[in-house]
């Protein structure tokens, strides 16, 4: 499948990046292995009660329901009728180009974290998987040099900085946030190349929805299974931020986590 | 002591020993056995299936039982009411959770078909452990933590943590909103509805 120029241009690369990947596997085994110690000293893993601020929960139950009506009215007949039409492989593709266009806001954030390594490997994965990856579309940057993305935004930048979370938000379009991390969603803004790409709102709208939209098409039961398992969906969809926001600032072991993103 | 019974001894010695050595053995070698018997349900063809659903469901509960401490799960979501519960509505609430969570993740994981489950890792502290496990999932590794606490020398699951969200946590937040609201009552109420959804 790839032509010889390819994979004589992946072993240049490979020669390249040697240092940043001996690295990387260095790291890989942190990842795989349990959560170290002094990061759990503040958080009881074994399920004891941790804060929640939501003075708010009036208000952002409200937000729910309309985030809920635009999921049910507008997000899934889109992402059900696009699914239809486009195959599982293209919308795959489609997903790994979002992500690589957003790599500046990882490799910032990392850089902002003092995470000089991980910084390392998502310059190397955009690099990569914008010229071998053709425009991002592709991933080899993680098929064949096992490149996994280390991805850090302005939110947890801010956590590490050592602000504190501040109360819950439920925001219409934006979805859960916590206050810190609506700083951090705004923060991120601005170093994502869209920002600069389209001068025009609208058009940022249509970028973003579009991310969302191929999103939801890639795991579209998330979230009705969410709704369908709980018994108070607004708590259960905080529960679920809140966990996976703090377990994300810890660098505990998470996949980008869709639900979350979806609303 | 004559020959015979010296050699009856160490029968059964050896015979004990190693059973002993097992009731004291670890979260993860306790839990092991459980997920391989799972397993073997799961992918048995004779249970595959919706018409096989309710056979499959009974012999899955029926080893989910042993070493999933439901008890124990009431109890934390609950919180701090549950010892002003009489032990009748402290059952009638087991049965409804232990229901809801069948339905919800046995019906998840039956979805199952063979993907490879790592073991990673376990933490001990006092009487309570995390074992680590790591399950494929399109590609990529699903990060799934079982949270144990022994009882008798069992080690028993109290929540299981999907990369990184407690199952039973997440109920907590919601039963502690309903009770807050609807008290004891309503909250079984809403359980039965629920229920009721699944069949």
């Amino acid at each position: 499948m790839i032509s010889k120029k390819v994979f004589l241009f992946f072993l240049v690369l490979a020669f390249m990046l040697g240092p940043v990947w001996v690295i990387q596997a260095d790291e890989a085994e942190g990842t795989v292995a349990l959560p170290r110690d002094d990061r759990n000293k503040d958080l009881d893993i074994f399920f004891d009660a941790e804060d929640i601020s939501d003075p708010f929960e009036p208000m952002n139950r409200v937000f729910f329901q309309v985030n809920d009506k635009l999921y049910f009215w507008i997000l899934k007949p889109v992402s059900t009728a696009y699914r239809t039409v486009v195959p599982k492989d293209f919308r795959q593709c489609f997903d790994n180009f979002f992500d690589n266009v957003a790599a500046p806001v990882r490799v910032v954030n990392n850089l902002l974290q003092g995470k000089f390594a991980g910084a390392g490997i998502d310059l190397s994965r955009f690099l990569i998987n914008s010229t071998a990856g053709v425009l991002g579309f592709g991933d080899p940057a993680l098929i064949t040099f096992g490149l996994e993305p280390r991805p850090e935004d302005f939110g947890q930048t801010l956590g590490i900085w050592g602000l504190g979370e501040g109360p819950y938000l439920c925001l219409p379009l934006l979805g859960p946030l916590t206050v810190r991390d609506s700083a951090g969603f705004a923060g991120d803004a601005l170093l994502h190349p869209g920002t600069y790409v389209f001068s025009n709102p609208v058009d940022r709208a249509a970028y973003y929805s579009a991310d969302k939209v191929n999103m939801i098409s890639l795991h579209p039961d998330l979230y009705e299974d969410m709704k369908r398992y709980s018994l108070d969906p607004y708590i259960s969809m905080r529960q679920f931020y809140l966990d996976y926001r703090r377990n994300k600032l810890l660098d505990r072991p998470v996949r980008s986590n869709v639900m979350i993103n979806e609303l | 002591m004559n020959y015979k019974k010296l050699l009856l001894l160490l029968a059964v010695c050896c015979c004990w020993f190693p059973a002993a050595a097992q009731a004291v053995s670890g979260p993860t070698e306790q839990l092991k056995p459980t997920l391989d018997t799972l397993i073997e349900i799961l992918l048995d063809p004779a249970l595959k299936g919706e018409k096989q659903k309710a056979a499959r469901r009974t012999k899955i509960m029926g080893y989910v039982t042993q070493k999933f401490d439901f008890r124990e799960m009431s109890q934390r979501v609950i919180g701090r009411e549950w010892k002003d519960l009489p032990p009748e509505k402290q059952d009638r609430f087991q049965v409804l959770f232990t229901k809801l969570l069948e339905n919800a993740y046995i019906g998840k994981i039956e979805t199952y078909s063979g993907e490879e489950i790592q073991f990673i890792g376990e933490r001990i502290k006092d009487n309570r452990a995390i074992v680590s496990t790591q399950i494929e999932n399109n590609g990529q590794w699903l990060p799934v933590d079982y949270i144990m606490i022994k009882k008798a020398e069992q080690w028993m699951v109290y929540d299981i943590n999907i990369e990184g969200m407690s199952l039973v946590r997440n109920y907590m937040e919601q039963f502690k909103s309903i009770l807050r609201r609807d008290k004891f009552d309503g909250l079984v109420k809403l359980l039965e509805e629920k229920n009721s959804t699944f069949e």
